[in-house]
């Protein structure tokens, strides 16, 4: 869950939040930010951390991979948490800063589904269906094999790592998705619970957060007909087409207490709180990912 | 020196408001060039082709807070007339203690229990009329009215109470029944006042975010295709307040037109905010000259 500050204008408080962070940038707390997927393990490295070093950290999800790119961007923060890569386009917007990506894990988008879709034949779709589907060309269940029931696009949010890879699958670029007006979902907690709790809901969601009791992962049908599962085995070898890699970002190599925290992300204990969330560890992948 | 201390003071807060509705005006003059009036009366917002229209979310705002407001003000003014009319003076306090920590509660909580309750009660409720989902500006709108009710009720009171007892004894000892001195003499007195708990109320409902947030769908563009139904209040919408709250604010960073754009929603809730604000103390000047 995305805590906002309830200010109805954000933009003020970033340009407060820019003022206070200049003064107490060296207040010795370690601050960190962004996507909702990286967070649990972070989160837990940081809990672990505060109990064994005594370490003041501060770990939001605002915004999501965006929130943390260009929370780090702008200095806010000292550490960035991303399920997707720094685009050429961020890196533009913030020249000063020389954005680390640091490879933690991997993961998987699915396409989540309620359980009465699930239970309604629909266990698989390809990729033309997905886009019929997003750009509202089907909207009944039973035009992909499902019962005669009605389908809420429930879209994450864009600028949401979980977002940006789906776009990438389906349609190349997240610059050439079309754009559509769906009933947007933010982070992992609110996507799984809203499409839960609404019938004939569909929605974007890290394959880990899928609990297969409430909400469930789609295959996707390649060209051979052959469906595939978002499973460890297929994440790891990238048979299954929308995996992503997790990253905390840093400016530069990381120092001090980010240098502390990434090196425990990166060491056996930290490594097992990435299975631990559902995510593939550095070891379990096939090969390391590209642009690390 | 007091005299200069707080004039000092006010052309502070006078400066302050205005440095930022300066600030807002400013950052937000690339997307009225880029878009004229249709910034406000366009019904279409893509940021990724640079369309930007802020009808629906400007709607999305009224709709959510007016249908909050109509829902409260009749059980908030009724509460108030209990609480100040009818309650002996120290239950009426630790009535009001209640109700004033009710006011107090954090808004994230309310958008919790409506994303726990309301919005599936919502979603039962009106499953008949085939909703998508739970997330609606109906939700949204019951909510606020929930969230707002503490304020009406214990500004109406504080105004009904405002009305000096020794009105309230003439018109009884002139033979008018309880409920005839209410309507009478302490509605009639108390007017001005309950209709600023009202448009406090109101302003409250405007420019909450989070709870709002959780329960509104926040779908772009859903401008309603007739007009005088009620079946519109029962699809997920947009306000101004979610849309600012939202992953957007950080797309649009680096992005001028855009950024430009997200100001401008700023500046269009701070000018309804205004709006409001200056109508209740218009309201309140005329009465008094």
């Amino acid at each position: 869950m995305r805590i906002l500050k309830s200010s109805s204008i954000k933009s003020l408080a970033t340009c407060l939040a820019s003022l206070a962070a200049a003064t107490f940038a060296d207040a010795g707390t370690l601050k960190i930010n962004g996507s909702t997927t990286v967070n649990l393990p972070v989160a837990e490295a940081a809990e672990n951390l505060r109990a064994e070093k005594k370490m003041d950290i501060q770990v939001d999800t605002q915004g999501g991979s965006s929130g943390g790119i260009s929370m780090l961007g702008e200095g806010l923060v000292q550490l960035g948490m991303a399920s997707k890569h720094v685009s050429a386009d961020d890196r533009a917007k913030f020249p000063k800063v020389t954005f680390n990506e640091i490879h933690i894990g991997e993961d998987a988008v699915a396409l989540i589904v309620a359980k009465d879709v699930w239970d309604g034949g629909v266990h698989e779709l390809t990729k033309q269906q997905v886009r019929d589907i997003y750009e509202g060309r089907v909207t009944n269940w039973k035009d992909v094999g499902g019962k005669a029931q009605k389908i809420v696009f429930l879209n994450k949010e864009p600028g949401r790592g979980t977002w940006e890879v789906f776009a990438h699958w389906a349609y190349g670029d997240p610059k050439k998705a079309p754009q559509v007006s769906l009933p947007e979902v933010g982070g992992n907690e609110e996507t799984r619970n809203k499409v839960g709790s609404t019938r004939g809901a569909i929605s974007q969601l890290s394959s880990a957060w899928a609990d297969e009791k409430k909400v469930f992962a789609l295959g996707i049908k390649g060209d051979d007909g052959m469906a595939v599962l978002p499973t460890n085995e297929n994440i790891a070898s990238h048979a299954y087409p929308m995996s992503r890699p997790l990253f905390v970002l840093t400016d530069g190599e990381p120092k001090g207490d980010a240098r502390v925290l990434v090196d425990y992300l990166l060491s056996p204990a930290g490594q097992a709180l990435v299975r631990k969330h559902g995510y593939l560890s550095l070891d379990q992948l096939a090969k390391p990912a590209a642009g690390n | 020196m007091t005299r200069f201390w707080s004039i000092a003071f006010s052309a502070f807060a006078v400066a302050f408001f205005a440095l930022l509705l300066g600030i807002f005006v400013v950052q937000s003059i690339p997307a009225w060039q880029h878009s004229g009036m249709g910034y406000v009366t366009g019904s279409r917002w893509f940021f990724r082709t640079h369309q930007f229209g802020a009808l629906p979310m400007i709607y999305g705002t009224i709709v959510v807070s007016g249908v909050a407001l109509l829902l409260a003000a009749p059980v908030g003014l009724a509460s108030a007339i209990f609480t100040a009319e009818y309650l002996p003076r120290k239950a009426r306090l630790a009535v009001k203690v209640l109700i004033e920590l009710l006011a107090g509660i954090p808004s994230v909580i309310y958008g919790l229990l409506g994303i726990l309750l309301l919005r599936n009660w919502i979603y039962d409720l009106f499953a008949r009329f085939d909703i998508s989902s739970g997330d609606t500006l109906l939700t949204a709108a019951v909510l606020l009215a929930v969230m707002i009710l503490p304020t009406v009720v214990t500004l109406s009171d504080d105004a009904l109470r405002g009305v000096p007892g020794a009105q309230r004894h003439a018109a009884r000892s002139l033979g008018l029944t309880r409920a005839e001195t209410i309507c009478t003499v302490s509605l009639r007195q108390s007017a001005r006042g309950l209709v600023s708990a009202l448009l406090l109320g109101l302003g409250r409902a405007i420019g909450e975010t989070i709870a709002v947030f959780l329960v509104v769908g926040r779908q772009d563009n859903n401008l309603p295709e007739r007009w005088l139904s009620l079946r519109p209040l029962l699809e997920s919408g947009q306000t101004l307040t979610t849309k600012l709250g939202g992953a957007e604010a950080n797309i649009a960073y680096g992005d001028p037109l855009h950024w430009a754009a997200m100001m401008g929603l700023g500046l269009l809730l701070l000018a309804i905010v205004i709006v409001t604000t200056i109508g209740g103390v218009w309201k309140k000047v005329g009465h008094d000259a």
